[in-house]
């Protein structure tokens, strides 16, 4: 990868979207956007509801399509076949608003399938993995038990390190709080700081204003389906360049 | 009009006899329709192209033609059409299979489609294969969802065996209508097998509501 100019702060890209374009129907969710992710990066994708954000993030390991442009994800190419899509996402983690953990499996079943299945480590190796992110994210006591016996929170945190146990470049947040009661927000929140001072590449579509100021290097600002803005959270949260920045920023600080 | 006891008692091997045919005819059927409906449902689940109008042509001509009917047809008919010799018990469970076939491609249709599709969608973005995704994430939970529908089926064709003494398959209620023909005591022997068809398909749905309510303790879904 040679990318130039510019290619001094952090590490070289390992997201690069250019053009990308989603449609739904006669609907335009995505037009033409462009942007690119370092290794190591954490970027928050703010802005109000359905101007994109959820779509472009799901765009990235292909559980949506794309209909324009391109996305190259550690140098593979989308739109591109399924064995591709199947690369992409063993690379790419995703947390999801939901949660979504497998309700009829154990918190360890939970963590080893992904990797016992699409990477082909044993179960020894896999179990051992599962015990260490557990212990990671602050649950390492719940492992036998089933999600319906966790709190939002605790489920989340399993999320969490179910996606971190493919060993994955780059971790996909798609309002991991939301769902959440209040009480429990922080303890998803400490963790996903904890992940990004670990060095991780992330990319997380939040209402959680503190944590894009606490822990983002970047903040995209997106609506209609664009981004409005790119900018570092003190400056995205100090000085709106865009009038409806200046409008959502006046709505939720 | 007294009830005679020692009629039941003289003949319960002949009835017990009738109630495993029974019972056997519905294993085999439920196992074969089983089958056909797991491959019908893999068809009906294409969102579109000739599978899926095959599947759906399959389920609507067997859930619109009355199992006797059918039973009748397999039997008499369809050696005449095609020129060849089927026994009583094999048009039985081909016609049982045939007709179940339909009804449990749209019981596994449906416990697959009542898995929220979240959990899909994160075994997608996890890479796990297609394959494992069906057998882990898929089906177990299909499965539960569908007991209660799958047992509720299951009664439907044990009882739907009744139908085959029409092409003479001895059968629990074939049994109780010969023998009725051979001593006049026709209310004894209808009123013994209502109580061993009772006897049977009871427990299941006993069990059936238990096992649903195991799975939303353990669950919570």
């Amino acid at each position: 990868m040679s990318e130039t100019a510019n290619g001094t702060n952090g590490g070289d890209p390992i997201i690069r979207c250019r053009g990308v374009v989603k449609r739904f129907d006669d609907f335009t969710a995505l037009d033409a956007v462009s942007t690119e992710v370092r290794t190591g990066e954490v970027v928050c994708i703010v802005g109000p509801s359905g101007g994109g954000k959820s779509t472009f993030l799901r765009m990235i390991n292909g559980l949506e399509g794309i209909d324009g442009g391109e996305i190259v994800v550690d140098g593979i190419h989308l739109p591109g076949s399924k064995k591709d899509i199947q690369r992409v996402r063993r690379e790419v983690g995703m947390v999801f608003q939901s949660f979504n953990l497998f309700m009829h499996m154990s918190v360890r079943e939970n963590l080893i399938l992904a990797p016992m299945t699409a990477r082909k480590i044993g179960r020894a190796a896999a179990d051992e993995r599962a015990e260490r992110l557990l212990e990671r994210v602050g649950i390492g006591d719940q492992i036998d038990k089933y999600p319906s016996q966790l709190s939002g929170g605790q489920q989340q945190r399993v999320a969490i390190a179910r996606a971190l146990a493919m060993e994955p470049k780059v971790m996909l947040f798609d309002e991991p709080t939301s769902a959440l009661d209040p009480e429990m927000i922080k303890e998803v929140l400490d963790v996903m700081v904890e992940l990004a001072e670990s060095g991780m590449t992330m990319l997380c579509v939040t209402h959680e204003m503190s944590f894009a100021r606490e822990a983002a290097g970047r903040v995209l600002f997106m609506a209609d389906g664009q981004i409005l803005v790119d900018a570092p959270p003190a400056r995205f949260f100090s000085e709106a360049e865009d009038e409806r920045q200046a409008s959502f920023l006046s709505k939720i600080l | 009009m007294s009830f005679d006891y020692n009629m039941i008692l003289r003949y319960y091997p002949e009835l017990l006899g009738g109630a495993w045919v029974a019972v056997w005819i519905t294993a085999l059927s439920l196992a074969c329709a089983s089958m056909i409906g797991a491959v019908v449902c893999i068809g009906k689940l294409q969102k579109h192209g000739a599978a899926n109008r095959l599947a759906t042509a399959y389920i609507d001509l067997f859930r619109s033609i009355p199992e006797i009917v059918l039973i009748i047809w397999v039997f008499y008919c369809l050696p005449l059409l095609f020129d060849i010799g089927i026994g009583r018990y094999s048009s039985a469970i081909i016609a049982l299979s045939a007709y179940g076939g339909a009804y449990m491609a749209e019981i596994f249709r449906a416990g697959v489609q009542a898995v929220p599709r979240g959990q899909v969608e994160a075994a997608n973005a996890l890479g796990i294969p297609v394959f494992h995704i069906a057998r882990r994430v898929v089906v177990p939970p299909a499965i539960r969802r569908m007991m209660p529908a799958l047992v509720n089926f299951l009664t439907e064709l044990l009882k739907a065996t009744s139908l085959l003494a029409l092409i003479g398959v001895s059968e629990l209620t074939y049994v109780a209508s010969t023998l009725g023909s051979k001593t006049f005591a026709y209310m004894e022997f209808y009123t013994a097998i209502a109580v061993l068809y009772f006897m049977i398909i009871f427990p299941l749905s006993v069990y059936a509501r238990r096992a649903e309510r195991r799975r939303l303790r353990r669950t919570g879904n």
